[in-house]
């Protein structure tokens, strides 16, 4: 049992840091603000690429730098902190993994050089509406046509779908659940704009008789399993973002704190500021662990259903009151658009809603208890 | 990173749950919850001499003292297990007061008292809180006064568990009550329990458990019984409530308690048809309880990993021991919830589960490590201070 970061691992996180902190300030957001213009800063991204960071990840012959999922986690982590304008976890995790996993030979060929270069953008489309399980799709269906599968019907929320070459999803067919990477250009794809709570650039992704090429079918049948791989992963990187992301809001907060006086004395002197802190303190320290716990079990990919559960849902609860705690420390100063804290509340909140909320998956480890699963070994 | 036992702790957890299974007879589980889970009973000094004998209790020490030579993390899976099999572990002693002793004891303590604490023949209480000096320790007034060669020790202290079955008392007494600031004046000193001039009442709690108000008449110890600097006492209290910090968050046995209530609910069946389990508040409440206690294990999985690296952080101590001090009470209530009336069943009666009476009794008794071992306002305090560099008050 190891709680230390490799030298690999700091290398990774430090790069990441340094980079993000250089590249991404409350004065490069504020653009995006309002959907003023879609919240993706490609020049921020293309140093990314540049520096292997979304491809940490990938097989080296492909151009990643061959490292797991613990590293890309770290990325993730660090782009959470500084809530940068790129889509790391839509295209690192939720597309290229399980391309590199489940994908042919050619398909990884023809698709993971250039998602490491930047020339192509991925996404997935992981929900539909009133369903956060995309093992299990109702809203798109498949049929067979020859080696072709023909697709329709409609997915909620897909992150840089507008800006995406590719977009992996699953749909269900008479058989059971594929899984394709569709080209954006296919004819019968329409993206309609969805506005959300971070200003992050979502489509609804409607599909009317789109034809999916052989090559381009992870599976026909066998894609629950696949759906599942995926979703966990990009649950586990939502915590890490959501740790970076709380991390960050709860070291402005004792900051400023520290420094703002009334009565004379810095505010953090009250006990009632200290230990609401402390409290904070304590709620990030249970979604490191928790998020560490999960992010390292699927590096050596063992199963790690329960643990990214119970990640999830300290990411949502610890979103959720580290949000609060630390808005109401600040004063107005917390919901001031001229200062930085207000934007992380709104990841907080993305994060805490996205891919099954804290009640959510509390019912799905409580249904998991009643089959006599998830019990301490 | 690899947050994982290693193969060889995991044949390590198996062998002490084989071993634990042999060492807990009916009548030593009797006896121990005749004891309220506090132990000091003669069939549990019997055992915990057998662990001794068996070199299970300095697991993790070094060779040196006769220890096994592996790290924290070995030593404290024994403790998870041991504690795990339902039996009262006097950890104080061997967990928080021992490693203190072998660190900074004179070479009387070296030689004498640490060898007997692992081989499970010599136990400590803890005396630090006075009447008057509780959360502001420093305050303290029972006093060791210098006569020639030996040291002259007065005074009264508060909630000396375990005392009236323990060997020795870690005193904590001013030496120096000049000292401009008065933490610096305080010393640590073992004075021995069967000194005439030792005396203790008890003092009976809310849980049942009993703990007790000790006093000290003129006893006289030698030099050899002072345990490292003169004056340099409060260093000892802090390094030594670390480690209890830790050791109070032991998540075997509630791991193993929520792991008992999950089973019953999933096979009681409730009169009008269907489980316990099926009800989806009973769910939710296992699901909470899992949720919070899968944190417990990690916390303390670092805790015990940090000791090993060297380290230890002061904040994340004081943030496991509220953690998990507060988590105690929530899963008490949650797993109780899940019994209803029949979680308010006395052990004395036969009426409801081992468990649900189990449960009457440790949520009578979680109530302690919220304020024992250091109030959790001042481990908050700690924590925004060391944690998050925020100002602290003056006080």
């Amino acid at each position: 049992m190891d709680f230390g970061l490799s030298q690999e691992q700091r290398e990774v996180r430090d790069l990441a840091r340094k980079i993000l902190s250089e590249q991404v300030s409350a004065d490069t957001l504020a653009p995006y603000d309002e959907y003023q213009s879609p919240r993706f800063d490609r020049a921020l991204w293309q140093q990314l690429l540049s520096a292997g960071l979304p491809a940490v990840a990938v097989e080296q012959r492909y151009g990643g730098m061959g490292f797991g999922f613990m590293e890309l986690a770290l990325f993730i982590e660090e782009t959470g902190r500084s809530i940068a304008p790129v889509p790391a976890i839509a295209h690192c995790v939720a597309a290229m993994l399980p391309i590199q996993r489940f994908g042919s030979e050619a398909m990884k060929e023809a698709i993971l050089p250039g998602a490491v270069s930047g020339e192509l953008l991925l996404s997935a489309a992981l929900s539909e509406y009133l369903n956060e399980d995309p093992g299990d799709p109702r809203a798109v269906t498949a049929v067979v046509d020859g080696d072709e599968l023909v697709l329709s019907g409609t997915k909620s929320a897909v992150p840089f779908a507008a800006q995406s070459s590719h977009i992996l999803l699953s749909a269900r067919t008479p058989e059971g659940v594929a899984v394709v990477l569709l080209d954006t250009g296919s004819s019968g794809v329409t993206l309609h704009d969805l506005q959300v709570t971070t200003f992050e650039p979502h489509c609804e992704l409607v599909l009317e008789s789109v034809r999916v090429p052989a090559a381009m079918i992870l599976t026909a049948h066998d894609g629950a399993r696949i759906m599942g791989w995926i979703a966990e992963r990009a649950t586990a990187a939502i915590c890490a973002h959501q740790l970076g992301a709380s991390d960050f809001a709860m070291r402005l907060a004792a900051s400023y704190t520290s420094e703002r006086k009334q009565f004379d004395v810095p505010v953090a002197t009250f006990q009632a500021v200290g230990h609401r802190m402390a409290d904070c303190y304590v709620d990030v320290e249970c979604l490191r662990l928790t998020t560490y716990q999960a992010a390292s079990l699927l590096d050596s990919d063992v199963p790690a259903t329960t643990e990214v559960r119970i990640a999830k849902i300290w990411a949502g609860d610890t979103g959720h009151r580290v949000s609060y705690a630390t808005q109401h420390v600040h004063g107005g100063t917390g919901i001031d658009r001229d200062y930085p804290l207000w934007r992380y509340c709104l990841w907080l909140r993305q994060n805490e809603m996205s891919l099954g909320s804290s009640a959510a998956q509390l019912a799905r480890l409580g249904s998991q208890l009643a089959a006599g699963e998830a019990l301490f070994s | 990173m690899n947050i994982q036992f290693t193969e060889q702790q995991l044949a390590l957890r198996d062998e002490l749950r084989a071993y634990f299974r042999q060492l807990m007879t009916p009548e030593l589980v009797e006896e121990c919850e005749r004891d309220m889970g506090e132990g000091g009973g003669p069939l549990w000094r019997e055992a915990l001499r057998k662990m001794g004998r068996d070199g299970w209790i300095g697991v993790g020490w070094t060779a040196a003292w006769g220890g096994r030579g592996m790290t924290p993390l070995e030593q404290f899976i024994f403790v998870e297990e041991v504690m795990r099999a339902g039996y009262p572990f006097p950890f104080l002693t061997t967990e928080s007061v021992g490693p203190v002793l072998a660190e900074q004891g004179s070479d009387w303590v070296k030689r004498e008292l640490v060898p007997k604490i692992l081989s499970g023949e010599l136990l400590i209480s803890i005396g630090y809180s006075e009447p008057g000096a509780g959360t502001d320790l420093a305050s303290l007034t029972t006093s060791a006064v210098r006569d020639g060669d030996e040291w002259i020790i007065n005074g009264q202290k508060m909630w000396t568990s375990l005392a009236h079955f323990c060997d020795y008392t870690w005193l904590a007494v001013r030496t120096d009550p000049s000292a401009p600031k008065k933490h610096k004046g305080i010393s640590m000193f073992l004075v021995p329990n069967s000194d005439p001039g030792w005396s203790c009442t008890p003092v009976h709690t809310l849980g049942g458990v009993r703990t007790n108000a000790t006093f000290y008449d003129n006893i006289r110890v030698s030099n050899d019984h002072l345990v490292g600097e003169l004056n340099g006492g409060w260093k000892l209290i802090t390094g030594q409530l670390n480690r209890e910090r830790l050791s109070l968050i032991n998540f075997g046995p509630v791991s193993q308690l929520f792991n008992q209530v999950a089973k019953w609910a999933a096979s009681a069946q409730l009169p009008a048809g269907g489980r316990m389990i099926d009800q989806p508040w009973v769910q939710q409440n296992l699901a909470r309880c899992r949720t919070l206690i899968e944190c417990m294990k990690l916390i303390v999985y670092k805790q015990s990993w940090a000791m090993t690296e060297g380290v230890l952080e002061m904040a994340d101590a004081s943030a496991a021991k509220v953690y998990g001090s507060e988590g105690f009470i929530e899963i008490y209530r949650m797993l109780g919830e899940i019994y209803g009336q029949a979680g308010l069943v006395r052990s004395g009666s036969a009426h409801a589960t081992a468990e649900a009476r189990k449960l009457e009794r440790l949520y009578r008794t979680a109530s302690i490590i919220t304020f024992g071992g250091g109030a959790n306002e001042i481990q908050r305090d700690i924590i925004s201070a060391a944690g998050l560099w925020m100002p602290r008050a003056s006080r």
